[in-house]
This record gives C-alpha cells, sequence and structure tokens, in this order.
C-alpha cells in the first residue's frame, strides 16, 4: 500500500452523488474521465496503421475520388409494377402484434416503413400494455434484421453437413412418422419452453390426436416453477398472480424485481408510477411506499423507499418473521419498538460522509427495517402487496401468500386466477423425465422447439450426451445454436415479428400476432411446423392455424369482423379469465434453515442484456449498460466490498467459483449495496454459437477460445459470416470470442431439495478464490462524469445534479428543489439568440425528465438507439469511453458503499438556450433552430471536437471510426435494413448527438401543415418518451400553455442541472421525492434544503466565502423575482462531510 | 550533422516556383470551384430514360393533371414515379386495364419496356434526374399543399419534351425562397397549373400577396417558411 493510493489527490469523495467505487475513492482513472471527454486513450491514432500505410490508402482514395467524375453519383428510381391500392411510399404504418419472450407475451405496436418494420414500441390499448415496453423488446428489429440468423436448413451427418430445403425436411418427416404411426406416435417426443401461445397448443393437440403417443416435455432455464409450486403449497393448485400496484399503498418485493423483469412488470410499472406521484392533486390516492429486500441490487431496490440488502438464503427466514410480527400485529398485540438509534450527528451542511448504518454498523437497521415493514403492512391491510422472486424457494412463494391473503389484499392489490392449462389432458414431462425416456430407450424422435438445451440445461443433468443418444433429434431455432450443432436437423425459426401467433395476455386476454414482414431467412414458426407434422405438408398456413386457434377460444373472436377487429386491436375484449378467490389450504409453510452466516452464496440471475442468453446476439442490448452495474460486454461476480475483503480480490480480479466439481472463473465486480456474502453471477453469456456478436467459436472445436483475437471493434462483427456450403464438412464461422462466462456450467438442477434446499438459482456452499488474473470489464459508470469534481467553484455554481426530498420536506416546502440549487447568477454569458420561447410564437419545444418515475430500465436508451441509427461500437470501444448511446443513463449511489441507495437520471442532449457547444464550433455545424433545437448538420461537421469538449454535460458522440461500415458489405444487406430511412446515418469523424427526434417533430409539423391546424400537444412523441413505461419523459411545445409539458416544467420540484452556468437548458428535471416511515427517515443520506428566501440581496457581498458565509442568514432585501447575487453555496459544503474512504482494494496491484 | 543550406543558385529559381504555385493554386481552385458549382453540375441534367415518356405531350398538349401520375405528392414524402399499370391504364389492354379499343399505342415499339414490365411485374428503370443530396430530407406534400408550385423547382415540365433539370437545387436556392416565400407561391387551386402567373387571376400584387396571405397565413402575418438547419437535415 502506497501513500498516494491512500489519500486521494483531489477531494473526489465530496460527493454524497456518486457513481462508482473509484469515484468514492477518487482514483486516477475517474478523474481521467472527469477532467477529459474522452479519455486518453481515446485520442490515439488507431494502431497498427503505419504513416506510411496511411499515405497509401489517402492517396488511394484520393486517385478514386477524382476518378469517381464530376456528378455524383446517378440513382435509377425503380417504381411499381403494380402498387398496392392505398399504399403511399416512404410512409410509415402501425400495426398492432404481439411477441412472446420467454413465455411472457409483449403487446406491440410496430411501425413499417415501406413494409419493413424499423420501430416497436407498446400497444397502448392492449390493457396489459398500457403502451409500455422494456429494453428486449425495442431491440427486437435488430435481431429481425440479424444475418447470423439461421437462413437455411441444415442437416447433420456423422462427419458431414448438408444444407437443405423445407421440402426435403418434409420428406424426412413423412418417413419418420410413417414409422411412428402403427405405434401411434410412441417414440416421438416434443420438447417446448413454457408458453402461453394458443396456436402451439392448438397444433399440438392436433399432433397428439393423430400420435396419442406422443409424449411432450417442457423446460426453459428460468420458469416459474418455484413460483406455481408455491401457490400449490399454498392454496392447494397452481394459481397465477395478478398484481393492481394503483391500488397498493405498501409494497414489499422480496427478491423480486417486479418493475423490470417479472411476466407483469409493464403493466405494474406504469401502475406503480401513477402511485408515485406526491401531488395528492394528481394522485389522489397518495405516494406508495415500497420496501425491497434482496440479495442485489435490482430496478425495483434501486426505487424502493427503502431497501435491505440480505443474503437471498436469509430472506425466507426474514419472511417468516414478517409473518409472524403481521400475525401479532393482527391479533393485537404491540410490538415493542427497536431502541431508539442514536445517530451520530449530520455534520453541519446536512451531509452524512456515510450512512449511518456503516459508520455504526448498526444491526439496528435491519430490526428497525422489519419493524417499519411489519407496522406499514398491518396499517395498510388491504391496500398492501407482498411479491416474492422467482429466484426463491416455493416455502417463500407460500408465506407471502399467507401474509397477503391474512392481511386481506388478496382480491385488492392482488388477485388470483388459476393457472392456466393450455394442452389440456396431456401430460407435460419434464427435463428429467425426458432424459430419463431417452435413456430408457423410449424416444425415436426427438422435435425440439426453440431453446437451447444443450447451453442452458442444468450442468448436472448431462442433457448433451443423452441427447446424442436419441436416433433422430430435430431443432426448430432462429439461430443456429449449441443445441442445433448436436442435433441431425437444425430448422429455421421464423423470428417473432414475421410469424402468425396468437397468446393469452398475463390476465388471459387473447392477442394476436400478425407478420409484419415475410419470413426474411425461409423460416417458419413453431406452430406451423406442428401443423406441418400434423396435417402434412401445405395444408394450412399461419393465418389458418392462428383463426382456428383463435375459434377453439373464443368462436365470436374469430368471425370475419371480429377477425378483422382482433387483428387491428391487437387483442379481444372481453377474453380476459375470470379471477377466483382460493383458500389457504394446508399448514402455514416453514422457510428452509438458513445458513451460517459465514456462507457464502450464489445467486443467479436472468441477464438484462441476454435474458437467458436468447439475445447474446443483440448488439443493442450487449451494449446497453446494465441499470445496475453499468457492465456492457460481459458478466461478472458481483461482490460487495466486505465480501472482496474478506476473500481477498480486488476490481476485475478473475475469482475462482467452485461448485462442487465444477469450476468457472468470473471477473469480479464490487457492486455497492450487494448483501455481504452473496455473490451474484447474470445467466446467459459465454455462448459458443451465439453469432458474430455473441460468440461463435468452431464446431469441430478446432480453435481453443483463447485463440480467437478479439477485432478491433470488439465482436461486433468485422468479418462477413460464411455460411454453410453443401459437401463442406463444418460450418465455417467467423471466430467471436464468447462474451463473458457461461454461469450455466455452475448450475445443477434443484430436484434434491436436500442438497439444494433454495432451488437452481440459490447456491450454497460455493467457494470463491482469487487467482491475482486480471479481467477488464467494460463499465460505463465512469464515463461521462458531468464535471462536478470542479472543486468548490463549480459545484457552488451547479448546485446538485440530483435532487431529492422526502415526502415530508415535499409536503412543508414543495419548491425545495430548487433551494437545493445555487443562486443562478444575473449576468448573461453572451447575447441571448431570438427564440420562439421569447416571442411566444411558433414552437418551443422543451423536455421534462421525473427522477421521482424514472426507474433506469433502459427502454429508453434502447429505443433511441432504434429510432435514431445509434451505432453499436464493440466491447474494446467501450473500454475507451466510446459508446454512442445518445441517451445514457446516469446512476448515482448515496451514503456509504456498502449501503447506499441508488438513482438514475436519463441524460441527453438538454438543447440549451445559450449552449456552449454553439460557440466553439469552427464551422457553425452546431446551431440553434428558432424553436429552440440544438441542431447538429452532420454534413458540416469536420470533426475537431472542439463542442464535446465544451460540453458541461457530457452529451456529445463522436465517430472515431466508420462504425456502420459492415453495413456496407456484401453479405450483411440484411443489417442494413434495420436503419431508420428518416435519419441520416453518420459516418466517421462526425459529432452527433440527441436531436429530441427531430425527424418526428418534421413528421409532425408537415402533417399538421397539410392538415391546415396547428400542432397540437402530443403530436411529437419522441422514441424514449414513447418508450419509458413510467411516463417519466414528457415532450412538447412550451409555448403552448396548456401542454402537458410546459405545465410539467412549472412544476413545483422543476429543476434544471447546473443552472449557476446560464446554459438555460431546455430539458428540466423534476425532483425525486422519497416516501420514507419515520422510524427509518434517520438512515436515509439526505441534503437539506436551505431556503433561499431571506438571503442577502443582489451584489452586496465580497468575493470572499468566509465573509458571506458568516453572514449570510442575516440579509433582507431579496427580489421578489428570485434572482439572488453571486451564489453563496458551496464552500461550507467543503468541510465536514469528506468520507475519505480508503479503498486499497482499487489501487493496489496484489 | 550540418545544417542543410539551399545553394546560392537555387535562387533563381524562386519566383519561377512561386509562380507555378500560384498559378497551379489557382487553377486548382478555379477547377474545384467550378466543378463543383451546382449550376454547373447539374442544372440541364437531361438523361435518357427508358421509355421517351414526353411530358410536352401529356402534361402540356393532353393537359393531363401532375397529380394523375404522380399521385403521392400531396400527401408524402416522395412524389412517386408513377408505376407501370398507370402507364397501361391508357397503353395497353392489361388485365383488369382499358378494353383494346381504347388503348392507345399498345403495339409502340417505344412502349416496350412499360409491356415487358406490366407482364413480368419488375420494376421499370427510370432515370432520377432531381437528386438531391442524400442529407436532405425534402417533402413534397408539404410544398404542394402550401402553395408552392411544381412549376417553382421543375420549371415547365409540360414544356419539356425530355425533362432536364431546370433549376440548379442548391442550398442556397432552396433558401432564396424558404427566406421570402410570398412571391412565390400561389392558391391552391393553381398548383398543378404551371402556365399560371399572378397577373392571370389578380390585378394587382398586393392583391395577390394579400390573397396568399389569406389562404396560407395562420394569423394574417407575413408567411415563414423555416430556415432552420434541421428543417432539411436530421
Amino acid at each position: 500500500m502506497t501513500d498516494t493510493a491512500t489519500k486521494p489527490t483531489a477531494p473526489a469523495s465530496d460527493n454524497t452523488y456518486w457513481r462508482s467505487l473509484e469515484q468514492l475513492e477518487g482514483t486516477e482513472e475517474f478523474q481521467e474521465f472527469v477532467h477529459r471527454e474522452f479519455p486518453q486513450a481515446a485520442s490515439e491514432i488507431p494502431e497498427g496503421v503505419s504513416r506510411r500505410r496511411w499515405m497509401q490508402l489517402m492517396g488511394a482514395s484520393f486517385t478514386l475520388a477524382a476518378a469517381q467524375g464530376c456528378r455524383w453519383e446517378t440513382e435509377k428510381i425503380h417504381a411499381f409494377a403494380n402498387r398496392p391500392e392505398g399504399y403511399v411510399p416512404g410512409t410509415q404504418t402501425k400495426f398492432a402484434t404481439t411477441a412472446e419472450i420467454a413465455g411472457s407475451p409483449r403487446h406491440l405496436l410496430v411501425s413499417c416503413y415501406d413494409g419493413r418494420p424499423i420501430k416497436v414500441d407498446g400497444n397502448a390499448e392492449h390493457p396489459s400494455s398500457a403502451g409500455g415496453s422494456d429494453g428486449y423488446t425495442q431491440a427486437m428489429t435488430l435481431s429481425l434484421y440479424d444475418p447470423d440468423r439461421q437462413s437455411k436448413l441444415i442437416e447433420r451427418g456423422e462427419r458431414s453437413l448438408f444444407t437443405r430445403t423445407w421440402s426435403e425436411f418434409e420428406e424426412f418427416a413423412a418417413e419418420v412418422l410413417e414409422k411412428l404411426a402403427p405405434k401411434s406416435g410412441a417414440g416421438l417426443a416434443v420438447l417446448m419452453q413454457p408458453s402461453s401461445s394458443l396456436a402451439l397448443a392448438d397444433s399440438l393437440k392436433r399432433l397428439i390426436e393423430k400420435l396419442p403417443q406422443t409424449s411432450v416435455f417442457q423446460y426453459a432455464p428460468l420458469d416459474r416453477a418455484n413460483e406455481l409450486a408455491g401457490a400449490e403449497m399454498a392454496f392447494g393448485e397452481p394459481i397465477r398472480c395478478h398484481f393492481d400496484l394503483s391500488k397498493a399503498d405498501v409494497i414489499a418485493c422480496f427478491e423480486a424485481d417486479l418493475l423490470s423483469s417479472m411476466p407483469q412488470s409493464v403493466k405494474a410499472t406504469r401502475e406503480y408510477a401513477k402511485r408515485r406521484e406526491p401531488d395528492t392533486k394528481k394522485n389522489p390516492a397518495g405516494r406508495n411506499r415500497i420496501y425491497a429486500v434482496e440479495s442485489q441490487f435490482s430496478v425495483t431496490g434501486a426505487s424502493a423507499d427503502h431497501r435491505l440488502a440480505l443474503r437471498a438464503c436469509d430472506i425466507p427466514a426474514m419472511l417468516a418473521e414478517v409473518r409472524s410480527a403481521v400475525e401479532k400485529r393482527l391479533a393485537g398485540e404491540t410490538p415493542s419498538k427497536p431502541a431508539a438509534v442514536e445517530l451520530p450527528a449530520p455534520p453541519e451542511d446536512g451531509f452524512y460522509a456515510k450512512s449511518p448504518e456503516a459508520e455504526g454498523g448498526l444491526p439496528e437497521y435491519s430490526a428497525a427495517f422489519a419493524y417499519a415493514l411489519a407496522e406499514d403492512l398491518v396499517q395498510a391491510k388491504g391496500k398492501g402487496l407482498l411479491v416474492v422472486g422467482e429466484t426463491l424457494p416455493a416455502e417463500a412463494h407460500a408465506i407471502a401468500h399467507e401474509i397477503n391473503t391474512k392481511l386481506e389484499n388478496a382480491g385488492a392489490a392482488v388477485t388470483y386466477t388459476k393457472e392456466p392449462a393450455l394442452l389440456g389432458e396431456t401430460q407435460v414431462g419434464d427435463l428429467a423425465e425426458l432424459i430419463g425416456d431417452i435413456a430408457e430407450k423410449k424416444v425415436d424422435t426427438l422435435l425440439i422447439l426453440g431453446g437451447n438445451p444443450v447451453y442452458d440445461a442444468p450442468a448436472d443433468s448431462e442433457f448433451a450426451e443423452y441427447l446424442a443418444k436419441a436416433p433422430h433429434t430435430i431443432h426448430l431455432s432462429e439461430y443456429d445454436n449449441e443445441t442445433s450443432r448436436a442435433c441431425e436437423w437444425s430448422l429455421p425459426q421464423a423470428h417473432a415479428l414475421e410469424s402468425w401467433d396468437v397468446f393469452h395476455a398475463w390476465d388471459g386476454a387473447i392477442s394476436t400476432a400478425q407478420p409484419l414482414i415475410d419470413p426474411l431467412l425461409d423460416g417458419r414458426s413453431a406452430p406451423e411446423v406442428l401443423t406441418m407434422l400434423a396435417e402434412g405438408p401445405g395444408e394450412m398456413d399461419g393465418q389458418a392455424i392462428v383463426r382456428q386457434a383463435v375459434a377453439a377460444a373464443s368462436e365470436a373472436a374469430a368471425e370475419d369482423e371480429a377477425w378483422k377487429k382482433l387483428l387491428h386491436d391487437g387483442f379481444a375484449e372481453d377474453t380476459t379469465w375470470d379471477t377466483t378467490t382460493p383458500a389457504l389450504a394446508g399448514p402455514a409453510a416453514e422457510p428452509p434453515a438458513a445458513p451460517k452466516a459465514d456462507t457464502l452464496e450464489l445467486v443467479f440471475t436472468a441477464s438484462s442484456h441476454t435474458y437467458d442468453g436468447r439475445f447474446a446476439n443483440n448488439g443493442w442490448l450487449q451494449e446497453t449498460p446494465d441499470p445496475v452495474t453499468k457492465l456492457t460486454w460481459d458478466n461478472a461476480a458481483l461482490v460487495s466490498f466486505e465480501t472482496a475483503k474478506e476473500l481477498g480480490v480486488k476490481q476485475g480480479e478473475l475469482l475462482k467459483l467452485t461448485v462442487g466439481e465444477e469450476e468457472l472463473l468470473a471477473p469480479v465486480f464490487l457492486q455497492p449495496g450487494q448483501a455481504p456474502g452473496s455473490i451474484g453471477l447474470a445467466l446467459g453469456y459465454g455462448r459458443t454459437a451465439a453469432g458474430r456478436v455473441g460468440g461463435m467459436v468452431n464446431e469441430d472445436g478446432s480453435k481453443a477460445r483463447s485463440e480467437f483475437v478479439v477485432g478491433e471493434r470488439g465482436n461486433w462483427g468485422r468479418y462477413p459470416l460464411v455460411q454453410a456450403i453443401p459437401g463442406v464438412s463444418s460450418l465455417l464461422v467467423v471466430p467471436a470470442n464468447p462474451v463473458g462466462v457461461d454461469s450455466y456450467r455452475l448450475r445443477t438442477s434443484a430436484s434434491d431439495r436436500t442438497e439444494r434446499p433454495f432451488g437452481a438459482d440459490i447456491v450454497l456452499g460455493v467457494t470463491a478464490e482469487p487467482t491475482g488474473k486480471s479481467y477488464e470489464l467494460a463499465s460505463t459508470q465512469n464515463h461521462h462524469a458531468i464535471d462536478e469534481l470542479g472543486l468548490a467553484e463549480t459545484y457552488r455554481r451547479s448546485g446538485d445534479l440530483i435532487r431529492e426530498g422526502t415526502l415530508g420536506t415535499y409536503e412543508e416546502n414543495p419548491t425545495f428543489a430548487k433551494d437545493l440549487g445555487a443562486h443562478v447568477p444575473e449576468a448573461e454569458l453572451w447575447d441571448e439568440l431570438s427564440y420562439n420561447s421569447q416571442s411566444g410564437e411558433g414552437q418551443a419545444w422543451g423536455m421534462v425528465i421525473d427522477l421521482n418515475k424514472c426507474i433506469g430500465c433502459n427502454a429508453c436508451s434502447v429505443a433511441c438507439q432504434a429510432e435514431n441509427n445509434v451505432p453499436v461500437v464493440g466491447k474494446d470501444q467501450v473500454l475507451r469511453g466510446r459508446e454512442m448511446h445518445w441517451i445514457r443513463i446516469d446512476r448515482y449511489f448515496v451514503g456509504s458503499h456498502d449501503a447506499p441507495r441508488m438513482v438514475h437520471q436519463p441524460l441527453s442532449c438538454q438543447h440549451c438556450e445559450t449552449a456552449p457547444c454553439e460557440q466553439v464550433c469552427p464551422v457553425a455545424a452546431t446551431v440553434h433552430s428558432v424553436e429552440g433545437l440544438n441542431d447538429m448538420v452532420y454534413n458540416r461537421c469536420i470533426g475537431t471536437r472542439y463542442c464535446a469538449n465544451n460540453c458541461p454535460f457530457k452529451v456529445r458522440r463522436f465517430n472515431f471510426f466508420h462504425y456502420t461500415d459492415k453495413f456496407d458489405q456484401a453479405n450483411n444487406e440484411l443489417m442494413r435494413l434495420v436503419m431508420n430511412p428518416e435519419v441520416t446515418v453518420r459516418s466517421r469523424g462526425v459529432m452527433e448527438k440527441c436531436t429530441f427526434c427531430t425527424q418526428r417533430i418534421s413528421a409532425a409539423r408537415i402533417q399538421a401543415k397539410n392538415e391546415g391546424r396547428p400542432i397540437r400537444d402530443g403530436d411529437v412523441v419522441t422514441a424514449c418518451q414513447d418508450a419509458c413505461n413510467t411516463d417519466a419523459i414528457s415532450f412538447g411545445d412550451l409555448n403552448d400553455r396548456s401542454s402537458k409539458v410546459a405545465e410539467m416544467r412549472e412544476n413545483e420540484r422543476a429543476y434544471t442541472l447546473l443552472d449557476g452556468l446560464r446554459v438555460k437548458p431546455r430539458t428540466t428535471y423534476l425532483a425525486r421525492v422519497i416516501n420514507p416511515h419515520p422510524m427509518l427517515e434517520p438512515y436515509l443520506v439526505l441534503k437539506k434544503p436551505e431556503p433561499h428566501a431571506g438571503h442577502h440581496g443582489h451584489g452586496d457581498h465580497g468575493e470572499s466565502h468566509d465573509e458571506h458565509h458568516d453572514h449570510k442568514h442575516e440579509h433582507g432585501g431579496h427580489k421578489k423575482n428570485g434572482k439572488h447575487g453571486e451564489p453563496h453555496v458551496g464552500s461550507p459544503k467543503k468541510q465536514g462531510r469528506v468520507a475519505k474512504l480508503s479503498l486499497p482494494i482499487l489501487n493496489n496491484p496484489r | 550533422m550540418d545544417r542543410f543550406v539551399f545553394p546560392p543558385w537555387v535562387n533563381k529559381f524562386t519566383l519561377l516556383l512561386l509562380g507555378g504555385l500560384g498559378a497551379g493554386g489557382a487553377y486548382v481552385g478555379i477547377m474545384l470551384a467550378m466543378g463543383t458549382w451546382p449550376d454547373v453540375m447539374n442544372t440541364g441534367y437531361m438523361p435518357q430514360q427508358p421509355v421517351p415518356f414526353s411530358h410536352q405531350l401529356h402534361a402540356g398538349q393532353l393537359k393531363m393533371d401532375c397529380r394523375y401520375c404522380h399521385n403521392t405528392v400531396d400527401v408524402a414524402a416522395h412524389a412517386a414515379v408513377p408505376s407501370t399499370n398507370v402507364c397501361s391504364n391508357c397503353h395497353s389492354a392489361a388485365p383488369g386495364g382499358q378494353v383494346v379499343k381504347t388503348a392507345i399505342h399498345t403495339n409502340s415499339q417505344k412502349l416496350a419496356p412499360i409491356r415487358a414490365s406490366q407482364a413480368t411485374g419488375e420494376p421499370v428503370e427510370w432515370e432520377r434526374i432531381h437528386d438531391l443530396a442524400d442529407y436532405v430530407y425534402f417533402n413534397h406534400s408539404i410544398h404542394v399543399n402550401r402553395g408552392v408550385s411544381c412549376v417553382e423547382c421543375h420549371g415547365r415540365i409540360d414544356t419539356m419534351e425530355v425533362v432536364y433539370q431546370a433549376k440548379s437545387l442548391s442550398m442556397s436556392w432552396c433558401l432564396e425562397c424558404h427566406r421570402n416565400p410570398e412571391g412565390r407561391m400561389r392558391p391552391k387551386s393553381e398548383i398543378t397549373n404551371l402556365n399560371w402567373e399572378w397577373q392571370d387571376s389578380f390585378e394587382s400584387h398586393e392583391q395577390y400577396i394579400n390573397a396568399i396571405r389569406d389562404e396560407y397565413s395562420v394569423d394574417g402575418k407575413p408567411i415563414r417558411a423555416s430556415t432552420n438547419c434541421s428543417t432539411c437535415h436530421r
């Protein structure tokens, strides 16, 4: 340990709100990110290009340019021979459809441009969606146009591989069926993922009718087995819960990411946000309060009012405690309050350097938390809600059901329906049963519909070995993935946007899917393949299959007129299931015994990038920073600071995890807020047959993984994918390193409950050893850190970027957010340009982002990427701070490193009225429009990057390379289709940034003018706003006094970032309001607002801080219009609250 | 190593060298300026089309409305080039089209590509004449609906036997009109009447401008066309 490591050079930890441990510690890397727009490496000329080579290239390009002649390329116009009636070229049309992601249907409205889908949003009319979407759905179009998707049927022989056609497969299938028919199908097995598809169930039923001995199995790595088992335990039957957050005053989430990754999250999030509003005029039901108990930070935990970090294996026991506390209270007992906590007095300026819990090591926090939770739940009897996450064992679910029932929440905030059995009487087996059948040689032909069990089956099941033993295996899959490679036949599956289907929404409503485009790569949907087997080839097309399935479920909905309406709306009204009121059955569930306090646990979670691995080849998702870790292109072992110290590992070191016999090396990521003793590891990485983005190694394993060189742009393809060539013995693949580590290798089945008392996802008895090897993780958490470190001077002028208060503060002083900021100087930096906002004529565009509603889910970021052709740059570039997202979500921690709160802040171009970027552009490539947009003119930009250097918000992105050159390659024509034709595709050397979706503004303006009317409020919806599930983003015309955005801008919680700079951003933020339980309020780390009123007037103070510090409360004469003299906040902040943490873990090489 | 010094005899070449550089620079400058000037490069561009369609005949003599063929011009950004079946409406006895008796020039050699297209469904490959840079997002509908006639940008198409680019279509040319649109606008009824002059309908220029304001201005104020960068570039 050196001195420099323990003594940061700058008071970096002089921040209540911090982004990372590096910032808290003030490491050199963080300083670098703050002081430079792009870190040092970003300015370097690409390595490996010599000066001579450069001259050659430039010379050649010059010659070519000259040879092209004087007129630019001529273009041909290819008009239709017969243009379809009603079709107008170059316009957008929207269609309602449904896509199922891992058994949970998403209700979509897809925009098609000239017949190709380019943008996916939520279907606002669907009750289960209400217009919401998430990152996965926003990124669907990229998967649709992924050239790595399987484009041919492949038959794999002993030593050779052939490409086939569908008719050849049909012949093969006919042979097999003929062979199996006499045994009425015995020997035919179908393995599928749990699905709510009616069409799939219907076609499978028809196959079973024809061959009654067909056996059906289901497997998905992330399923709802624990939840259903819990319901069985509590109610004696499988029951499905429906949460209505609009009726919930108190919500308690136990290891449950209710707002992000549960099947009903889209709806729940919307209702949550509505109850989040602190103004009782807008939210008469009042502000809700959320408690989260979890082992690792989730999106829900970040939004919770109170959060407790506990090992996942301790949570069932905690639930049991809550149950007994609730029972006692219901019985009329009043438990004694935990001892009043002697909290350390807050420093003078209202800051805690660390949270009291960490400061005093107060175990009282958990006691106070449990007390407060039970009190709130009982007080909000009938208006509360307990939610338990899928990873927790069945007992935990059962306990939650018991508490919900006892508190009479059942029937109010939570309702129940019977879990549908879509396959009726058919016996559905699980993976273990399938393996048993194969071992007993009962399976002759195995048809696998979707999924990737070879990759994601439990490590101890040895599925791949058994699969090889089945005589015939057929895999229908979007990609020729790990499982396809192990099967005899690999069939291309149509993408969700290419197929007909019909699903039950979560509440049962019949929801249809219609193809937005013909299958691009000759794929077929699962119902089509099953129908082909049942009825013979060519008997029924996709539409007929779906219509028949609809008719089977609801006769009326399939009639001609109703059918048209159904397709148009995307759902049928009045087809939801009836609710039931199940009664508690059986004895109270007892949680599995919690292990000793020093036992290390490993918790597997779905990845925010790849889910269970299925989106591994989606560059948008891989590069979108995780909401919690801000990691891109990787998963990591999330470890708390404390645990890391105990294990002796540091950030980025490879940790050897051992479960049973299996070992895995995973990089360590120190995650503030991680429960001590718990290691979090995301599933869905380390794919070896995903594609050029997600990882691809040769089929014969001829090259070890380490031999592949990561391309200059990471895994995002530099090379064309070579397709299968008939007769060639193996697929020639583009080598691409697997992304992240394959955590499925440690995940075993949970059938043996004595060995795995907490289920498959919570593994006890894991050993973790440091290896001393380091690994580079691409986390964006320090990138684009707004320069808050400009020490006192900047700080006192800028105010806080994040402003928060409690509900009490808000009620007392609704405008507290303004008091948290700096006093704004009167002087202008520049002569102001004349904008519509001053004249009141025309439009003045503005945006308001409500931090109170934002949950940091990333949907806006991916939506922006889809709408605005934002390129993917790859891990290597992200490491250099060159990610291109126009809207990023800054994530701040508040409080100590071991028990912080988390705050998210979406940040895009603020469209400052006096924009500093515009002042420094030498070629006027960025200029203001009269409507207040900070326009970016790409064709003028010469790439000086002055603007980026001068942007205080660091929202400008530079094209260091021609990131879209892959679209020009011959094999990648398909990829090009994903581009939005309304937005320029930028080239190398050009600066870009958020435009407030200027293309959508233009479209709305043109439409309004064509119709001879003014632009109405709501005509312009930006892509991020459209995607935002919580309605946190409003956009519109500030000159229209009746518009929502104008009203929001006047909101009492409104403030602008860095208001001391007088750049006058057009984006306004609304302060966050926490609704704490009074007992837990002291634990919150919050800055106290200092009312501005009563301060000295303009100009009557000297330069010295000390001077006005002394007499700051003595001056009157404050002007009514709120203008003040020089700001005075600041210098006091420097003292007292500096948390000089020493984190040798970060700085010292081992 | 000693510093390199040019020998004195080089001096007499200095002037020559400077002169040469100056002349060369001027030559390159002039060539670049002239060679990239929109007027020089594009105006008058008259490529040969696969079918020698005469606008002079159809729009001029036969007085067909522009929108009979370019029928998306008032609803979309593109003024779609007509699909083959629009030609076939008059020129062939395509299934569902005109009967043979009323069809004109059904066997004309010049119309062979049309018949081929109609038969195969393959598009006719027309040459694009008015080609804006790809970073310009031009929208026809907003212009046509707001009183800007076809003639303002395309010239007297109705007198062209072979269509050529009549205007420079440069940015400064666009801005000329955007900065002062009123004198170039006309009542909506005359949008496709390429032969129209304001004198045809109005007695005085003042009356004409007032009529334009009445028709297109929201509040009677002078008409403004946007000159923001993002109006066309995004």
